[in-house]
């Protein structure tokens, strides 16, 4: 196993080159600089080529990505053009908003799918089903700006329930933070929680068949009794890889929800750092993301393989 | 200028109101409600304001963006500043004298400090021009460029020897290149007073904290040298938000207590919603579309002159801004002592864009790209104006792009006709000289154009220094432009500002800039 | 998740060999004749049916220009003259909304085509060839599965210029390692059963395999995965509408109109709700087509059976 992990993870290095090399073409290419972004309003050219001097902007695409790869073999990953703070630090600080984002997201959506993941397939093909898997597909379908946008009028504008847009630190202030987070949450926690409902439920007819199942009947179990004990610990396993997968998009993907609600997570960083043409910061973070999203994986058919002996990989 | 009458509220709220009708500004129809103070004013509480962007930078001499000036002028003062009718008022300079067309002699306040403790004084205002002038990364340059040396005569007069006569520069010093940093804070913490600029200003706030993404926060300068009006609040709060319809609604939901701008699709309902005061602010910015005249088909004037009499500005005030603005002559605002009324817009005539058209050569008319930011009011008004160009014959096709991209095009040529919005100055030449001056290489002008006639008349724009010269010139030049059309201007907007009805005490200037030294919440 | 471009449509565990159904050849019409016998199956067909035909025969019944622009009507309630309302320069909600289904649906079926070629040719490549080719294109499906798919369509949008165009081939680009893990699959499940080796051991060349046994077996799956994938394809057409990609103005797609009307949903909430409901309509009825066909060939349902 631990020669496999490493042969894994050595195999990351030349997708980490080409997802490098690849962004660092593309944001190359788009029109602009940031020296044009960050002095919009001014004339002055020569304070602007003394700046691109000093940001290396004038430099062959080449140069500046190999000087771009020489800082990060030694650990530094730059710094934004936009504010001169290191793309570390403007990542770490993005961090935190997104992942609590992201975790009472997935708080939520497990709270809603679970039982009705469980109803549907126990219940196969009975109304509870039918509503489970509409809700289901309708969680999918809707598209998650239009969603916000009802949400934001029904609960914070209408109702005055909740705060619709900015962020509090529930670490830090508690309830209030929390509320602040609710209507984002609730944005991607229901489309998040409509995929959940349906892998748990596919996951649950797939246990539900299993032998052992028939033998936990035939000796008398009441149905919940097997559903608890037995089938619910198996059928989870796929929902919380769903879940492992699912991580990585809402860390870096939800850009539209932290835009409708303002909320300073990474996903706007990155959107905002492209329209600013802010280079460092743009390779960094979607560095960051790709490294993230790689390990999940890893994480995830790991987990597979170990879970399920019969899927091993050459 | 105000009468002593009993209810001293009501007559400011007619004066601003005439003020705004008197230029024009206005329809008679619409009110102002300016959020003026009833009562008397209570210290305490903090502010929180919404605006669509978060501040780039905190200091002053390196700053290129319209949001960082509006924190600017609540926590540094520049040496000069505006009134109501955009007239130039002492601020930190008490008082100014030209005895020559090339010096500019300024008596400083006295007992001034700046929130770090040290005094404001000649040698300050000696060092701030320096730093202006020899920084690198320094983007006042450009707006100190005349300025040759600055003396310090003695501890509270300064002395600026000009290159050249320069009509504009004390309208220049109301804004950030009149601004005044500490120096002891610039020399021990320069490189950090982009993100901190704790003690730096003179202000009626100063800088508390900065958290990049979240809130930027000042609070009340108790050693503020000001001893009339406030500044009463405790702290002001500013929170980005980049989502318009969200800012608004923010506001509604009692979130935050003032934005600083409504979308003219929203003016309505704000206006009828109680819980919210709107006040309209003419400001100086101007929404515009830059002609490409190095290269076909915007090189030959008659097919310009085509586009401008196919466009419909009556409609597109009427149908895109509802109103919330008003049809442009040209780059000069009504907010400006230098507008001339006396010159029309250019109303629509297709008879004579066809007649403009055979002129030029297309008689069935030609094909074209606007490009265009994307934003929804920029989208809708090209969508517009596409279609009224369509009457005419002309076909324009929509290319929509982020600001990068935009401001890459513009800057090398790269259009046919592209959209540009200027937030403007409070001088007109702020809003003419780089437009339309002959400039090689990369430059504001991205039109293109190098007509000797304007080159002379901004020249001397800058040189004359009667105000009723000046203005003649820049009527001139209207005139000219409006023929050349290296842009066509389409509107002055509203910049409407909503307010929570705590919030009391707001004098709007037409600038823009939201100052809120004598800003009080009610309880 | 209607939110994130990618979607979560990717077929449960489709690239691990062993969860392949069985051969389908000879079953095919069983499996449809089973994907019809559903209730919802259908109905997702019929959906897909009547958006291509208003998509086909929308200018002739479109009831207006849909570029058409009536400044003094803008924001008008829906009545008998527009059975939509007008939206914000006054044009007929109704009839952008039938001139944006071609819009919608180009975007979705163009962008998931382009995934399916490259995607297709690509598995096969890898899945044949086997080695360090197969290597290679795994890893380069790996990488771009991990490029975040917002700023590869800003980027593209940028580079391309921001039409339909590019918001076609980037979504064409983010499908496409799907595509190409789904066919490697099943060329691995496929060529591994006994009649392609007996095929193979009687000398037939390669590409005749690939068309005769690969291919047909591997449509079902395929074709399932494009259903899903076309449904989040037009959802993401409409998510990157919001932030200036896709079809230019004056032209409209259901996603563009959504995001133009998103600032007067409280004035005229007509303009957001029909093109909203129409991307709702069209994205469920493709989610039921492939269900259908999906659980049609789930060898558990046949098991349980």
């Amino acid at each position: 196993m631990g020669r496999l992990v490493l042969r894994r993870l050595l195999a990351t290095i030349p997708v980490l080159l080409l997802v490098t090399a690849g962004v660092f073409a593309l944001i190359h290419l788009t029109p602009g600089d940031p020296v044009d972004v960050m002095m919009a309003e001014s004339v002055d050219d020569s304070v602007k080529a003394t700046l691109r001097r000093q940001l290396g902007l004038d430099q062959p695409i080449y140069v500046q990505y190999g000087a771009w790869m020489a800082k990060l073999l030694r650990g530094d990953l730059g710094r934004s053009i936009r504010n001169g703070e290191p793309v570390i630090e403007n990542v770490g600080r993005r961090m935190r908003p997104s992942l609590q984002l992201a975790a009472l997201a997935m708080a939520i959506s497990l709270m809603v799918a679970t039982p009705l993941g469980i109803l549907s397939a126990a219940r196969r093909n009975t109304s509870v089903d039918r509503f489970g898997t509409t809700f289901a597909l309708f969680g999918i379908c809707m598209p998650n700006f239009l969603l916000a946008l009802l949400l934001i009028f029904c609960f914070g504008v209408k109702l005055r329930w909740l705060p619709i847009s900015g962020y509090t630190d529930p670490l830090e202030e508690g309830l209030q933070g929390l509320r602040s987070l609710v209507l984002p949450a609730l944005t991607l926690g229901l489309a998040l929680a409509a995929v959940v409902t349906r892998t748990l439920r596919s996951s649950m007819l797939d246990a539900l068949s299993e032998d052992y199942v028939r033998t936990a009947r035939a000796k008398g179990l009441s149905e919940s009794r097997v559903i608890r004990g037995h089938v619910l610990k198996n059928a989870l396993i796929p929902v919380v890889t769903v879940l492992g997968l699912q991580l990585g998009t809402l860390i870096g993907g939800a850009v539209i929800t932290e835009y409708v609600f303002a909320l300073p997570g990474v996903g706007r960083l990155v959107v905002d750092a492209v329209f600013a043409r802010d280079y460092p910061l743009v390779q960094g973070v979607v560095l960051l993301i790709a490294i993230g999203f790689i390990l999940s994986n890893l994480a995830v058919d790991l987990l597979y393989g170990w879970i399920d002996p019969r899927i091993r990989y050459r | 200028m105000r009468a002593a009458t009993p209810h001293g509220n009501v007559h400011r709220r007619d004066f601003l109101y005439l003020c705004a009708l008197a230029s024009g500004t206005l329809a008679p129809g619409m009110s102002v409600r300016p959020v003026f103070a009833q009562g008397a004013p209570r210290k305490g509480g903090t502010l929180r304001v919404g605006f669509y962007l978060e501040a780039s930078t905190m200091d002053p001499h390196f700053s290129g963006s319209k949001v960082d000036r509006q924190i600017y002028h609540n926590i540094y003062e520049p040496l000069l500043t505006l009134d109501v009718k955009l007239g130039i008022k002492p601020g930190l300079a008490e008082s100014w004298q030209q005895p020559e067309p090339k010096i500019l002699v300024l008596k400083l306040r006295q007992g001034v400090k700046f929130q770090d403790g040290t005094d404001f004084n000649a040698e300050a205002v000696r060092f701030n021009f320096n730093r202006m002038k020899t920084e690198p990364k320094s983007v006042r340059k450009g707006e100190v460029a005349s300025i040759e040396s600055v003396d310090a005569v003695d501890a509270y007069t300064v002395r600026i020897n000009l290159r050249r006569p320069d009509a504009a520069l004390l309208a220049t010093l109301t804004d950030r290149a009149g601004m005044m940093v500490s120096p002891k804070v610039a020399q021990e913490r320069g490189a950090e007073l982009e993100r901190n600029a704790k003690g730096a200003g003179t202000g009626p706030f100063e800088f508390v904290e900065w958290v990049k993404d979240d809130h930027l926060l000042i609070k009340r300068n108790d050693g503020y040298w000001g001893k009339q009006g406030g500044p009463y609040l405790d702290r002001v709060r500013y929170r980005p938000i980049p989502d318009d319809t969200v800012k608004l609604q923010s506001l509604q939901a009692g979130e935050i207590d003032v934005i600083d701008y409504v979308q003219p699709r929203d003016v309505a309902a704000v206006r009828a919603d109680k819980n919210i005061v709107m006040l309209d602010v003419p400001s100086l910015a101007a929404f515009a579309y830059q002609l490409n005249q190095t290269r076909p088909p915007f090189n030959v004037k008659a097919l310009r002159q085509a586009v401008a009499y196919a466009i419909d500005l009556d409609q597109i005030i009427k149908g895109v801004w509802l109103n919330v603005g008003t049809p442009a002559n040209g780059p000069v605002p009504p907010t400006s002592w230098a507008y001339d009324r006396t010159i029309p817009y250019i109303k629509r005539d297709l008879a004579k864009a066809k007649a403009k058209l055979a002129e030029g050569g297309k008689p069935s008319g030609f094909a074209f790209t606007i490009t265009t930011a994307n934003i929804p009011i920029n989208v809708q008004e090209a969508e517009v104006i596409q279609a009224q160009l369509a009457e005419a014959g002309m076909t324009a096709k929509i290319k929509l792009v982020d600001a990068a991209t935009q401001l890459s095009d513009g800057n090398s040529k790269n259009f046919d006709m592209i959209s540009y919005q200027w937030s403007g100055r409070p001088d007109p030449d702020g809003n003419i000289y780089q437009f339309f001056k002959t400039t090689p290489g990369t430059s504001l002008n991205w039109s293109g154009i190098s007509n000797p006639q304007i080159d002379a008349l901004l020249d001397k724009t800058r040189e004359v220094s009667n105000q009723a010269e000046r203005k003649k010139l820049y009527s001139d030049l209207t005139k000219i432009l409006q023929d050349e059309l290296p842009m066509v201007y389409i509107v002055h907007p509203i910049e409407p500002k909503a307010f929570s009805p705590k919030v009391q005490g707001y004098e709007p200037i037409p600038d823009g800039m939201m100052r809120f030294k004598d800003v009080w919440l009610k309880a | 998740m209607a939110g994130s471009i990618r979607g979560s449509g990717i077929a449960e565990a489709a690239d691990t060999p062993l969860a392949s159904p069985a051969p389908v050849c000879g079953r095919r019409w069983a499996v449809l004749r089973q994907a019809a016998r559903t209730r919802l199956g259908p109905l997702g067909v019929v959906v897909m049916l009547l958006a291509i035909v208003v998509a086909a025969l929308a200018p002739a019944i479109s009831p207006y220009d849909p570029l058409k622009q009536d400044l003094g009507n803008a924001l008008a309630r829906p009545d008998r003259a527009h059975l939509m309302g007008t939206d914000n320069v006054g044009r007929d909600v109704l009839s952008r909304m039938i001139w944006g289904t071609r819009v919608s649906l180009m975007a979705g079926f163009g962008s998931v085509a382009l995934a399916m070629i490259a995607g297709g040719v690509l598995g096969l490549l890898a899945g044949y060839t086997g080695g360090r080719m197969d290597g290679l294109v795994m890893r380069l499906m790996d990488a771009v599965l991990s490029f975040p798919p917002l700023v590869l369509a800003l980027a593209l949008g940028a580079v391309l210029g921001a039409g339909l165009g590019g918001v076609v081939v980037a979504l064409g680009v983010v499908y496409t390692p799907t595509f190409a893990r789904l066919m490697r699959a099943q060329v691995l499940t496929i060529t591994a059963r006994e009649y392609v080796e007996a095929a193979r051991a009687l000398g037939a060349p390669g590409w005749r395999i690939a068309w005769q046994h690969v291919l047909p077996n591997a449509a079902a799956p395929i074709v399932i995965q494009a259903s899903l994938s076309v449904a989040f394809a037009i959802l993401a057409e409409a998510s990157l509408s919001f932030l200036g990609l896709g079809i230019q103005p004056p032209g409209a797609s259901w996603g563009s109109m959504i995001n133009a009307g998103r600032g007067y949903l409280q004035q005229a909430p007509w303009i957001v709700f029909w093109p909203g409901a129409a991307l709702f309509v069209t994205v469920v009825g493709l989610n039921f087509m492939g269900d259908a066909v999906r659980d049609a060939l789930d060898p558990r349902l046949r098991k349980t059976r």
